[in-house]
């Protein structure tokens, strides 16, 4: 059996969870609503305590939306951040914390960390199995987007060559992100810093030309401004890195020694198996720490992990609270129409019809709320994403999955089982005393 | 159909309280019955008894059907197919229609019987003069929601009317009316109508008077002699 069930697509499994999960619902509606007309009543119990309907509606609607607005919103941060990590195969840097390091280098976010000496970009750089050993230079911005020191065949990377206008050719020149508000031909002068700490006026006397944008890659270096690595040296008034007689040419190689440093190195090994031999080559030294961005935000996942499963947790637990207050709402409002229910007996209603009714009018709230819930989910998410994308640049994309349906149609599945308990009880009272209520 | 009443040793017991003892009673079928007595003497009692809602001892036979031997499921499907109530208070459902009212017994009863159903509600409403539009019942006068529910009880064709205060609940000109109604449509169709009221207009209308004390039936007196 499990053999079979794991020759199924996830697809196929996702649908047939959720079918079995509707089964009770079909089962009960059936079994209830086999050869009777109830409907006509249900409309009438629902337009009659209208307002405390709606109000269990939006109640839970809005226990499952939150929940359900939670999960997706989780899974869309992890999903983005690791699509934005995916061209960063291998990171090296100077010993201190990977995640501190991930962040500064992969996703922009000011640090400050020690640099690598020339030699030790060297020794980087030369590695037989390095095909690309791309200096990352940060710490100065423009607008409140970081300028980042590099060299062009990282550029061509990072963009599969996607890029409008040309890589820089020469100091003085930039790529800029898909987010940034400047056109090709503008120029500008980085701020010495980044955030409230930056200082606007340190670099005046410097002016980059935008000469190219790079597509959208739904990543914080989307936000970003890509320079020269020499034009950040060139700034802050250090080498850039070539003898004096190279003139104007940037790019690898560097000499060690006109080296001034960089905070990190963003490695593209020949191969996979390359890239775990580097990481180790690397790392032994002890001069130096490499590591996979991947890893970093897997370990990160990890506890993030925790956290999800106690948001789900917590989000069970606020829907089952809810679907006791409506089911406890079910028991006060099937008092007030008890007498009703008692004259339907009077008049020759089978005990199932009752059911029916009850039944279909407490299933009604938990589907209508479960459905609306769904639809709210999905918008808090997608508001989520944006407020989310907005401040990361991590293109963060909403998306309800099966695994979210197949919660809301748990919580269905339990609580339209948990509907029948109104409606017997509603039974067990004796038709007389209903009529004399 | 037409159905005769035969009761033989009747008794409702609450615990240790007799409530009703009726130790023998014949209806005739199309008889118009009236049952009369004070408060709290047992008229809705001896309604509730004659119509199944109450499990009760000794005998209740409607023609063949011996109401005491059935199991409640079988009463309530006997008065399904045999019996119409009438409610003092109408016991309308006020969101729908009246003739959504009048079909009620259509959403239950089996699939093969709701179109003479819906035909007989709507037959039932025009003729007591019951508009049917789509409008609700909540707008309705008493008199008015009193009709839906005659035109109610009658949709299913029972053979036994039972009407529990039809008219305690409506002005002088509404219960005339409605009285008018009701003694006409019945009389003469087979059917038997019992109907517990305080309303002497009503209550000259009809064949026999019961006259109910302490839960003892003291008196049963054919009107013309009442």
């Amino acid at each position: 059996m499990t053999d079979l069930w794991e020759t199924l697509s996830a697809l196929a499994q996702d649908m047939l969870i959720a079918a079995a999960l509707l089964l009770p619902l079909l089962g009960l509606g059936f079994v209830l609503l086999r050869g009777f007309r109830p409907l006509p009543l249900v409309w009438a119990l629902l337009w009659r305590f209208r307002w405390a309907n709606l109000m269990f509606v939006v109640l839970i609607a809005v226990s499952t939306g939150m929940g359900i607005g939670l999960i997706t919103q989780e899974r869309g941060l992890r999903v983005g951040s690791a699509q934005a990590a995916e061209k960063f195969d291998l990171v090296v840097a100077a010993p201190g914390s990977e995640l501190t390091l991930m962040l500064a280098s992969v996703f922009l976010q000011p640090s400050a960390v020690p640099l690598l000496d020339g030699a030790a970009y060297d020794r980087i750089a030369s590695h037989p199995r390095v095909e690309i050993a791309a200096p990352i230079a940060f710490g100065d911005s423009f607008d409140g987007a970081p300028v980042v020191g590099t060299i062009a065949e990282f550029v061509t990377y990072l963009t599969d060559d996607q890029i409008e206008g040309r890589l820089f050719a020469r100091t003085g020149e930039a790529v800029v992100g898909a987010a940034i508000d400047l056109q090709l031909g503008d120029h500008f002068a980085p701020a010495h810093g980044e955030g409230e700490e930056a200082e606007h006026d340190a670099h005046d006397e410097f002016e980059i030309e935008v000469v190219g944008r790079m597509a959208r890659s739904g990543s914080p270096w989307d936000h970003a401004i890509l320079i020269p690595v020499e034009t950040v040296w060139e700034v802050h008034g250090l080498a850039n890195g070539h003898p004096f007689e190279d003139g104007d040419k940037i790019g690898p190689p560097f000499d060690p020694a006109l080296f001034p440093g960089t905070p990190a190195v963003i490695v593209r090994a020949t191969d996979m198996s390359g890239a775990y031999a580097l990481r180790s080559a690397l790392t032994e030294a002890g001069e130096t720490m490499a590591f996979f961005p991947g890893t970093v935000l897997a370990s990160l996942y990890r506890v993030m992990g925790d956290v999800r499963q106690a948001m789900q947790i917590m989000s069970i637990v606020t829907q089952a609270l809810v679907a006791v207050s409506v089911l406890l709402g079910l028991f006060i409002l099937s008092r007030l129409f008890q007498r009703q229910l008692a004259m339907l007996r009077a008049l020759g209603a089978p005990r199932r019809f009752v059911m029916a009714v009850v039944w279909g009018y407490g299933a009604t709230l938990m589907a209508a709320g479960t459905a609306l819930g769904l639809l709210f989910g999905f918008g808090a998410a997608a508001v989520l994403s944006r407020i989310v994308t907005l401040r990361t640049d991590i293109l963060v994309s909403a998306s309800i999955t099966w695994a979210e349906i197949n919660l809301a149609l748990g919580f269905l599945a339990v609580t339209s089982i948990l509907s029948l308990i109104p409606v017997l009880v509603v039974l067990t009272r004796p038709v007389v005393q209903g009529l004399r209520q | 159909m037409s159905l005769p009443l035969h009761i033989t040793d009747l008794s409702v017991v609450a615990g240790a309280r007799t409530l009703l003892r009726v130790p023998s009673l014949s209806l005739p079928a199309g008889s118009l019955i009236g049952v009369r007595g004070p408060s709290g003497a047992g008229k809705s009692t001896l309604l509730y008894a004659l119509s199944g809602l109450l499990a009760v001892k000794g005998t209740v036979r409607w023609g063949e059907t011996d109401l005491a031997q059935l199991s409640a499921e079988r009463r309530t499907a006997f008065r399904a197919t045999h019996m119409g109530l009438i409610f003092q208070d109408y016991q309308l459902f006020e969101e729908l229609s009246p003739r959504a009212n009048a079909c009620l017994a259509a959403l239950f009863l089996k699939p093969g019987d709701r179109a003479q159903i819906e035909a007989r509600a709507a037959d039932w409403l025009d003729r007591l003069g019951v508009a049917q539009g789509s409008r609700s019942v909540a707008s309705f006068s008493g008199g008015e929601r009193q009709r839906v529910a005659v035109s109610r009880a009658l949709a299913t064709d029972p053979a036994i009317l039972l009407a529990d205060e039809p008219t305690a609940s409506l002005d002088r000109p509404a219960a005339d009316r409605l009285i008018e109604d009701l003694v006409a449509l019945v009389r003469g169709s087979g059917k038997t109508l019992i109907a517990v009221s305080h309303d002497l207009h009503l209550l000259d209308r009809l064949d026999r008077v019961l006259t109910i004390q302490d839960g003892q039936l003291t008196d049963d007196t054919p009107v013309s002699a009442a």
